[in-house]
């Protein structure tokens, strides 16, 4: 044991993070065109935006496997939840359910349900964070996953590479907005299973512009 | 598994047929299976000669075309739409695709796989019929059985919530007795019968000390319950009454009332103030007054017609005869039937019309009123295809009378028209914008005048000409000498043998007017790929039948029978070998008439113009369906009667 143990709290590591580490021993081809990609589209519901203090209350997530998101493959959770909220309640209508779920069970099926799957989400970034937070107990600190943020797909296809930040107005890139121009019915809104059902919609629809512009591998995707 | 993602899919689906006949249970291990794709514009899904895939689509958003390589050319053969169902060959077996699925703009689909439909499609007969008929996008191509087609819609009356086809009329009226007959409770049988007997009405019912009912008897309870039996009248009602009593609201709808009494076998229904048994009684309905209410049978109304001469009164019983019509279309009783009825009620009032004018000018003209003569229908009329009151078509033809007598002849034919068409306007049919009608000099002619014009017609055919045969060649006697009827058709057979050319011309006539493709979100899609957004059904759809069994009939020289699908009928059994499009064509052609019918009881008009966004999606593919077999008559006429001859 390095003495530099001592400062950082250790966890142990459940089976799950082991095997979930494991699955990214190999490396996924840059080369890889995107149709053969695999993605798992999500969004958390949370008590705020502040990653310190709050916390998950749902997550719904739904996978495009080959260009095509499988109805199968979605998957909705709502968290037990210690602290409650009133103003997260207001937006997103989630009160203390019976069906929650304990973290601890959540864990153990988010990890295997994420698998090396490229992890697409609104503001990506956060959502990421939230789920880092929640999984951090089990001994994982980090999530593995290729992320894509599907904001940032958006502007990089309308403006191309590199844009000016400031001609961007980052209104025109919430979800709500690029639903209305990709034409995608906003339903469900502010329910996670709902968000990551209109996101992925979002994306498929990214992905093909996102080919008309030259982007067609996963490298091109992740700009490695 | 999300359900707010199962539920957002199965919602979409359930909008749509086929899925909207699937139970919810159903419909929800269809839409975990779903996957969601998306093409650009221009991206084939699939191309012909493809191995098919393991699911089949439905159009989300987005349009997609059909198509097939012809000579060359991309030549689209169905579009779709929003809710659209296409791909399915991988339903019906493991072939290839037989056309390619083109997106005409950037669409998103919903793959459904085959192997969880199959599972519904065994279980589920009106999904199976849904296929089996042809519905989805491009089986058309494949498949035209139309029987199926007609079938199916019968099956999907109530499932489907496609405008024309619900049961009742929105505001169904029904008369019914509101004086109720009753006694009180603790009377005896024998007071209630004569009381019945006192009214002579079939039943009686039973109050308590309220005034509240708590049961009723009906003759037949008196017959089973008390003769039969050989109960003593002196007993009390209620030991052979009917008890409790159903009783609804008085201001209830009809079709609910009438719903009650189906679902319960009920003769009498009593409604009451607040529709419990517990308050007091406003009136009675009993099944005998529901059937009047139907619009009556056909012999009642052809009855009380027979027995009026008061015009005001012939008008009322043929507004009756419409609300028979509407009931019999929606409750799709066979076509030939309702046309037959319908016919025959115009046919009497005509009848009736020619004898209200002959008691008024005959003692006018005693000599020219004996002259025979034969009353005629023409066109749709003389078809007996006429179910609304559309324009009037008739003419009159008179035996040849001696030079000095003809004057005086032509007056009175004239005049007695004349009075004739009054009496049928006033009836509320309208009068012919091109006048072809009785009072017509022109149309109200001796034998050997309309002889010379029918020569004519055929020795030069020309535009006019040819309109004028499509008119006047499907005339029906109605009253009068019919062997002068006969006369006629026996010359324009002459006519015609001695120059066959004139079927050629007669041929491209019917020619002119070639079914649309299909429907496209609101419009009417032609074949050369332009949008309509009316449906001229008379034009595009019924006339081309009409035009084509009457010029083939024609040319087998067969007479008599003028109406179009009995003319496809003949037909078939002349030419065994074409036995089925014609068929076919025949039911294509009860397709369109009903459809017609019910849009112009519906929009009360003539029902010709139809906008597609007014039709359904079963409907469409309905129409779509029935499109076809014109396609074949018309390809056949072309080839057969040599029209690439004519110049257009």
């Amino acid at each position: 044991m390095s003495w530099l143990d001592i400062f950082r709290k250790k966890q142990e590591k459940i089976p799950e993070v082991n095997q979930y580490e494991a699955l990214f021993d190999t490396e996924l081809s840059k080369k890889t065109p995107i149709k053969d990609l695999s993605f798992v589209v999500l969004d958390t519901e949370t008590t705020g935006l502040d990653v310190k203090n709050d916390h998950v209350l749902a997550f719904g997530g739904i996978k495009i496997i080959n260009e095509r998101i499988k109805v199968d493959t979605s998957m909705e959770s709502l968290l037990f939840s210690t602290k409650q909220n009133v103003s997260s309640i207001k937006i997103h209508e989630i009160i203390q359910s019976n069906d929650a779920m304990p973290i601890d069970d959540f864990v153990k099926l988010l990890l295997p349900y994420l698998s090396t799957h490229i992890m697409v989400a609104h503001h990506a970034g956060f959502d990421q964070a939230m789920l880092e937070k929640l999984v951090k107990p089990y001994g994982l600190r980090k999530i593995l996953n290729p992320v894509v943020d599907t904001g940032d797909l958006a502007i990089r296809i309308e403006h191309g590479m590199p844009y000016d930040p400031n001609r961007i107005n980052l209104k025109d890139y919430s979800l709500d907005a690029l639903c209305e121009r990709y034409k995608i019915p906003i339903h469900d809104r502010h329910t996670a299973a709902g968000d990551a059902f209109l996101t992925a919609q979002l994306l498929l629809k990214l992905l093909k512009e996102a080919d008309k512009k030259g982007i067609k591998t996963y490298g091109d995707l992740m700009r490695y | 598994m999300s359900n707010v993602i199962v539920n957002r899919v199965k919602e979409f689906l359930f909008q749509y047929p086929p899925f909207s006949f699937l139970s919810d249970e159903l419909l929800e291990s269809v839409a975990k299976e779903v996957e969601l794709m998306y093409f650009s514009r221009e991206e084939y899904i699939f191309r012909k000669g493809n191995l098919a895939n393991p699911h089949f689509f439905v159009l989300k958003e987005g349009s997609v075309y059909l198509t097939e390589e012809d000579s060359g050319k991309m030549v689209v053969k169905d579009y779709c739409d929003e809710g659209d169902v296409f791909g399915v060959m991988a339903l019906l077996g493991n072939r290839p695709y037989v056309l390619n699925a083109y997106a005409a703009e950037d669409s998103l689909l919903y793959a459904v796989p085959v192997d969880v439909f199959n599972k519904i499609l065994k279980g589920n007969s009106e999904v199976s019929l849904y296929f089996a008929a042809g519905f989805a996008a491009g089986q058309v191509v494949v498949r035209t059985d139309l029987s199926q087609s007609q079938k199916a819609r019968k099956l999907f009356k109530d499932a489907s919530s496609d405008h024309g086809l619900s049961l009742f009329l929105e505001n169904g009226k029904v008369n019914f007795p509101t004086e109720v007959l009753s006694c009180q409770k603790g009377a005896k049988i024998s007071e209630a019968a004569q009381m019945m007997h006192d009214m002579d009405v079939g039943s009686i019912v039973v109050l308590d000390h309220q005034d509240h009912p708590i049961g009723i008897i009906t003759d037949k309870d008196l017959r089973n319950r008390v003769v039969a039996t050989g109960l003593s009248v002196d007993a009390k009602v209620e030991e052979i009454m009917t008890s409790p009593v159903m009783t609804m609201h008085h201001k209830s709808n009809f079709p609910s009332l009438y719903l009650m009494m189906i679902k319960h076998h009920l003769h009498h229904l009593i409604l009451t103030e607040d529709g419990t048994d517990q308050s007091k009684i406003t009136g009675i309905l009993s099944d005998h007054d529901v059937f009047l209410s139907q619009g009556n049978s056909p012999a009642v109304l052809i009855h009380a017609l027979m027995n009026t001469w008061e015009v005001d009164e012939m008008k009322v019983i043929r507004d009756r005869a419409e609300n028979l019509l509407a009931y019999y279309l929606e409750n799709e009783v066979a076509i030939d039937f309702i046309a037959n009825i319908i016919s025959e009620v115009n046919d009497v009032i005509i009848r009736r019309a020619i004898l209200l004018a002959k008691k008024k000018l005959d003692s006018k003209y005693p000599k020219a009123s004996k002259v025979p003569f034969c009353f005629l229908s023409l066109g749709s009329e003389g078809r007996q295809e006429q179910l609304l009151r559309t324009d009037l078509d008739n003419a009159l033809v008179y035996e040849d009378v001696e030079d000095d007598e003809k004057e005086e002849t032509k007056a009175y034919f004239l005049q007695l028209s004349q009075e004739i068409i009054d009496v049928l306007l006033a009836c509320g049919f309208h009068p012919c914008p091109s006048k072809v009608m009785a009072n017509n000099p022109k149309w109200c002619n001796s034998l050997s005048t309309w002889e010379a014009y029918f020569s004519e017609w055929v020795n030069l055919p020309d535009e006019e000409s040819l309109i004028k045969a499509t008119i006047f060649f499907d005339f029906r006697p109605v009253y009068g000498n019919k062997k002068l009827a006969e006369a006629m058709t026996e010359h324009i057979f002459k006519a015609i043998d001695k120059r066959e050319v004139f079927m050629s011309f007669l041929a491209n006539n019917a020619l002119l007017n070639p079914p649309p493709l299909g429907f496209f979100r609101n419009f009417i899609v032609e074949k050369s790929g332009e949008h309509k957004d009316q449906f001229d059904i008379k034009l595009r759809a019924m006339l081309p039948l009409a035009d084509a069994a009457r010029l083939l009939i024609l040319s087998h020289r067969q007479k008599g029978v003028n109406n179009t699908f009995k003319r496809f009928e003949l037909l078939a059994e002349l030419e065994p070998q074409n036995a089925e499009v014609f068929r076919e064509a025949g039911k294509a052609y009860e397709i369109f008439l009903r459809l017609r019918g019910l849009e112009g009881i519906g929009s009360n008009s003539s029902g010709r113009y139809i906008s597609p966004s007014s039709l359904g999606k079963l409907q469409r593919q309905m129409l779509k369906n029935a499109f076809s077999p014109i396609r074949q008559i018309q390809e056949m006429l072309a080839l057969r009667f040599q029209t690439d001859f004519i110049d257009r």
